[in-house]
């Protein structure tokens, strides 16, 4: 008898080979199933893995994609150019702007000086006197020049007029006042002119001037008594600004009244001798 | 101590100065002199055991509040929006002016004071707070101090 005979024996036969056979591969196959379609399962055996790809892509994104988002960068740049031009420009452009001013007011100063020297009748009794009297003849000018105090400082939150921390040499009406007046004047001024990105610099009555300063969240403002040249000032205003990229930085924030901190360090930088040739600039 | 911004803001004429003149100097003239621009001064109110610094700032009058330099209101922690009882223009805009004064100062304290008391009787002045389009917060005398403490008082306990 020939199997052939019997194909629905053979077919069992078969099927039962099959089962013998297969039986390992099919368990497995179902747990595999199991595991795909239980997204509990799925997650612990998959998260391990895209956990541990993803502590590499931190550690070596910079390697890895640095070409690529400096490209991106680069792009990104190149086509919005005028939008970062339209930002910075103001700033950059106010800058500039009282960079040249200030040149200009230094070199007028020092052509006038000159001139004066030179030719006025001062100037030639002053060198006669020198010669006569023995006393050098930059000794004398400066005896004649009434030297500027810087007499107090503030530091006040730009928005508010809260006075941060002050120092000064005399007592003078209630310092928390002033700051606030001083904040309405400016708010007054560059509110009432409109004119964008540009800051109130000097308050100046008489013999006295209020240089001010102002930073993104405060300003500076000093209060100064006397004759003030162009270098004077423009040393003035840069003590206040190494003031803020140097001793700011080191104050506990948010900026604060209650901290004593600043005041002190308001007095140590700006008044301690009580002239400005002895301020920090 | 810690220090807070004030704003005294309301129409021309309601009495800020006379508010702000009381509370701060507990003085009061019958003078009108225009405020022009601002004036600042400073008042500590001892509150439980805290000390505040109220840094009033007292705004020159306006018919509507969207004629006042946004600027003055920067870093303010409270609005108080004064109107005269006796004048009804002075709140006519209470409601467009209040809602002006929250965008500005979107979480701020905001009070609503009618001022000048002094010139009616209790029932001339219910029936004017009646026609109020908005809660009054508190009613006041500059001229005989009548709760003009006590508004600063209940705006500096909200503060702190």
């Amino acid at each position: 008898m020939s199997n052939t005979n019997h194909p629905i024996m053979d077919e069992a036969l078969l099927d039962r080979l099959k089962e013998i056979l297969l039986k390992d591969d099919r368990q497995e196959l179902a747990e595999i199933k199991k595991i795909l379609e239980s997204r509990q399962h799925l997650s612990e055996k998959v998260s391990p893995i895209i956990e541990e790809h993803l502590s590499l892509l931190k550690e070596n994104f910079s390697t890895e994609y640095e070409e690529t988002i400096n490209k991106l960068i680069e792009v990104k740049l190149e086509n919005s150019q005028e939008q970062i031009l339209d930002t910075i420009y103001p700033a950059l452009g106010t800058m500039i702007k009282k960079y040249v001013t200030l040149q200009l007011e230094t070199l007028k100063e020092s052509i006038d000086g000159t001139v004066k020297n030179t030719l006025s009748f001062t100037a030639i009794r002053r060198k006669f006197k020198s010669v006569f009297t023995g006393v050098d003849e930059s000794d004398l000018i400066l005896s004649n020049v009434r030297s500027a105090n810087m007499e107090e400082i503030f530091l006040i939150e730009r928005n508010s007029g809260i006075l941060l921390g002050t120092a000064s040499i005399k007592k003078t009406i209630d310092q928390d006042v002033i700051a606030g007046m001083l904040t309405a004047i400016k708010s007054f001024v560059e509110d009432a002119f409109k004119r964008e990105s540009l800051e109130l610099e000097m308050i100046e009555y008489g013999g006295y001037k209020i240089l001010i300063q102002t930073f993104y969240s405060y300003y500076i403002a000093a209060a100064v008594d006397g004759t003030l040249t162009t270098l004077e000032k423009q040393n003035i205003l840069q003590s206040m600004h190494d003031f803020a990229s140097k001793e700011i930085p080191n104050i506990p924030k948010p900026l604060s009244n209650e901290n004593e901190l600043i005041s002190s360090k308001l007095k140590d930088y700006f008044i301690k001798g009580n002239t400005i040739a002895s301020t920090k600039y | 101590m810690t220090s807070k911004k004030i704003i005294l803001t309301g129409s021309f004429g309601v009495g800020k100065t006379s508010l702000f003149n009381q509370f701060i100097f507990s003085k009061f003239s019958d003078k009108y002199l225009t405020t022009i621009g601002v004036k600042v001064n400073k008042k500590t109110l001892n509150i439980r055991e805290h000390q505040v610094n109220l840094l009033v700032w007292d705004i020159a009058g306006e018919v509507s509040q969207d004629k006042v330099p946004t600027s003055y209101f920067l870093g303010a922690s409270g609005i108080i929006y004064v109107f005269d009882l006796t004048r009804p223009l002075t709140y006519k805009g209470l409601v467009t002016d209040i809602d002006y004064l929250k965008q500005l100062l979107p979480g701020g304290v905001i009070k609503i004071v009618g001022n000048k008391k002094d010139l009616l009787n209790e029932s001339e002045l219910n029936e004017i707070l009646g026609h109020v389009d908005l809660p009054v917060n508190i009613t006041t005398s500059a001229k005989t101090g009548e709760n003009v403490e006590q508004l600063f008082i209940d705006l500096a306990t909200e503060l702190i």
